[in-house]
């Protein structure tokens, strides 16, 4: 039989370029993340299913990969981790105080291929900002959230703010019977505009909460936004929504981050989960958002800790899509040095291996004998800058790609590539 | 085909003769570039981001429900999504269907679904065209097809029964596109919602 080379259909192998970039990016965000005072944590990639019900939905609890454990427990693989990070904070750091600031990363999967790219397993980076309520704190999880694109290597971005009580204020407002209601919160989390309005349609009284949720996806913009929706809501959730949007806004023309920050008061997120401001940033070209975040105010009580908080995701796939397709893509950091040796040579070709690390290069030493024109090729294969034959303990053949052949002592070529890097 | 075609020179945002869309898949005008493809490819290529805003049947959101937004219906080519069986079949509602159905059908996912929110269990046949030969030849119990007059159906000896829903074109819109390119999006949305309610 043939093995499936390919892989299990839905994850993905990361080739060496394409490790080297996500990893890069997923350090770069979590120094930035430290930067902040954001302190890792790593969760484990299983949780039981009771802990995990406690904050996501039916669908996401569908698409979660389960199993049985030795105790008949049924347990899960993570499909995201805010909810882990949730259980440490009521659990194992109950006596830590709050605010506490955390982060982490890693894989999360899915058993859904989702719509995109067929993957079952990607990669994350989050930040959640726990015990503290109010609009610095929902600036300061946005703010660095931007700052995390930025040390990721995305240049081009801009992120929408919007709030969950701004529709939910709409929703008490608008005079509906409740099952048209629930109607009309399935339209919009299915982004179906034409229900909507034929739901609409068939309620006789109209209010200016009706023209809001039929303009939904056009109620984006800057702070004149606030304004023209402020005229039109007669009710106190939203019109506090509005307030703190604008707090918000002016946060983060503060945080220097006012040429990016749009507000989108018709964003179409899990309301249920959301209980403040939210956010979604956008890469140009990129047909969903490569990071997104809010209020969840209501998840650690659940867990017996009630306290206020608020968080993001970085999509790493997504941003490695950004970087890959950017003007000038990130490359494989080059070898320094490929050191072969034939006879007694290997003694030589070992020491100055390790010589050239110590100096924070990148070589390789050969594993076998070779001659001349065999180490030529050996070279050619692991694509370093010097090639660096060893032909006995005082003797080596150096050569830069592009340049003729020098004979020097070995420990001369050391000293001279090391100079170059000074 | 041609009411996109028609709708989008009404709406004064590209004017394109059926000739021209037979020799070019890409067409490039001042403002706007149209893609032409086939229908069921409209949702991959909103929801990816290739293009901001698609023209397609609501059949096929059914079938392949995605990321965009669904902002208008444009109210042209309406047919209807039928389950369609032999003139000689004893199956009339769901109280006459047999334990296991088989239908056949281009449309097995919004089948299935309507199915089994009447609790009936069924095969779906999955066939990629002439679906009304499957009763005919005794490989199903009936099909789930479009229709707009119902002439194909009695032209094969099949009759509706049951009606899964309505379809007409719609626009829909990347997601993305509506947040990073407002002003151009909606402006394109405007002009094709006026056009299509004139």
């Amino acid at each position: 039989m043939i093995p499936r080379l390919g892989g299990v259909p839905g994850f993905r192998d990361l080739l060496p370029l394409e490790a080297e970039i996500l990893r890069e990016a997923q350090e770069s965000v979590l120094a930035e993340m430290r930067r902040w005072g954001y302190r890792q944590v790593i969760t484990p990639m299983v949780e039981a299913i009771d802990v995990l019900e406690l904050g996501i939905e039916a669908g996401q609890r569908r698409r979660l990969f389960k199993f049985m454990d030795g105790r008949g427990e049924v347990i899960a693989l993570v499909g995201e981790r805010t909810v882990p990070v949730a259980r440490l904070v009521a659990g194992k750091l109950r006596g830590a105080p709050l605010p506490m600031r955390l982060c982490y990363s890693g894989p999360v999967l899915s058993t859904d291929e989702g719509r995109f790219q067929q993957r079952r397993e990607t990669y994350q980076v989050g930040a959640e900002l726990i015990g503290a309520p109010g609009t610095v704190a929902d600036a300061e999880v946005i703010a660095l959230a931007a700052r995390c694109l930025e040390a990721s290597g995305v240049r081009r971005y801009q992120v929408d703010v919007g709030h969950a009580e701004f529709f939910h204020g709409i929703m008490d407002a608008v005079k509906l019977p409740d099952e048209v209601k629930a109607d009309v919160r399935r339209a919009l989390a299915a982004r179906d505009f034409v229900a909507l309005e034929s739901l609409l349609d068939k309620t006789p009284l109209r209010s200016a909460e009706h023209e809001l949720l039929l303009r939904f996806p056009a109620l984006r913009g800057g702070a004149e936004i606030l304004k023209a929706a402020g005229g039109l809501v007669r009710n106190r959730r939203s019109e506090r929504a509005l307030a703190e949007l604008a707090q918000v806004q002016e946060l983060l023309v503060a945080h220097g981050l006012g040429a990016v920050v749009s507000l989108d008061l018709g964003a179409i997120r899990d309301f249920d989960y959301y209980t403040g401001i939210t956010f979604e940033a956008y890469g140009p070209e990129l047909g969903r958002p490569v990071a997104q975040g809010g209020r969840y105010d209501r998840l650690l009580e659940r867990f017996g800790r009630p306290a206020p908080a608020t968080g993001f995701v970085v999509q790493l796939d997504l941003v490695c899509e950004m970087l890959t397709h950017a003007s000038r893509p990130p490359t494989l950091p080059r070898i320094d040095a490929a050191v072969a040796w034939s006879g007694p040579g290997l003694r030589t070709a070992l020491r100055l291996g390790s010589t050239l690390r110590m100096f924070g290069m990148r070589a390789v030493v050969d594993t076998e004998p070779r001659d001349a024109a065999q180490a030529k090729a050996w070279w050619q294969a692991v694509g370093a800058v010097n090639l660096i034959h060893c032909r006995s303990k005082s003797a080596a053949d150096w050569t830069v790609r592009g340049r003729r052949t020098r004979q020097l002592p070995p420990e001369q070529v050391a000293g001279r590539l090391a100079g170059e890097l000074v | 085909m041609p009411g996109a075609l028609r709708l989008l020179a009404k709406a004064g945002l590209a004017r394109l003769s059926a000739d021209q869309v037979g020799r070019q898949l890409l067409v490039d005008r001042p403002q706007v570039r149209v893609i032409l493809v086939r229908p069921a490819d409209v949702p991959a290529y909103v929801d990816h981001g290739a293009a901001d805003l698609g023209i397609v049947g609501k059949d096929i959101l059914w079938e392949t429900p995605g990321a965009h937004y669904e902002l208008a219906d444009l109210r042209f080519g309406e047919c209807r999504l039928v389950l369609a069986v032999p003139l000689a079949s004893g199956l009339n509602g769901p109280d006459t269907w047999p334990p296991q159905m088989r239908v056949a059908t281009k449309y097995p996912r919004t089948a299935g679904e309507w199915f089994e929110a009447r609790g009936q269990s069924v095969e779906v046949v999955r066939l990629h065209g002439s679906v009304e030969l499957a009763p005919q030849v005794g490989l199903v119990d009936g099909i789930v097809d479009l229709t707009a007059s119902g002439r194909t159906l009695k032209e094969n000896q099949l009759r509706i029964t049951a009606t899964l829903g309505v379809s007409t074109a719609r626009l829909i819109a990347n997601q993305a596109s509506l947040k990073t390119r407002t002003d151009a999006v909606q402006a394109a949305v405007g002009r094709l919602r006026e056009a299509a309610s004139a």
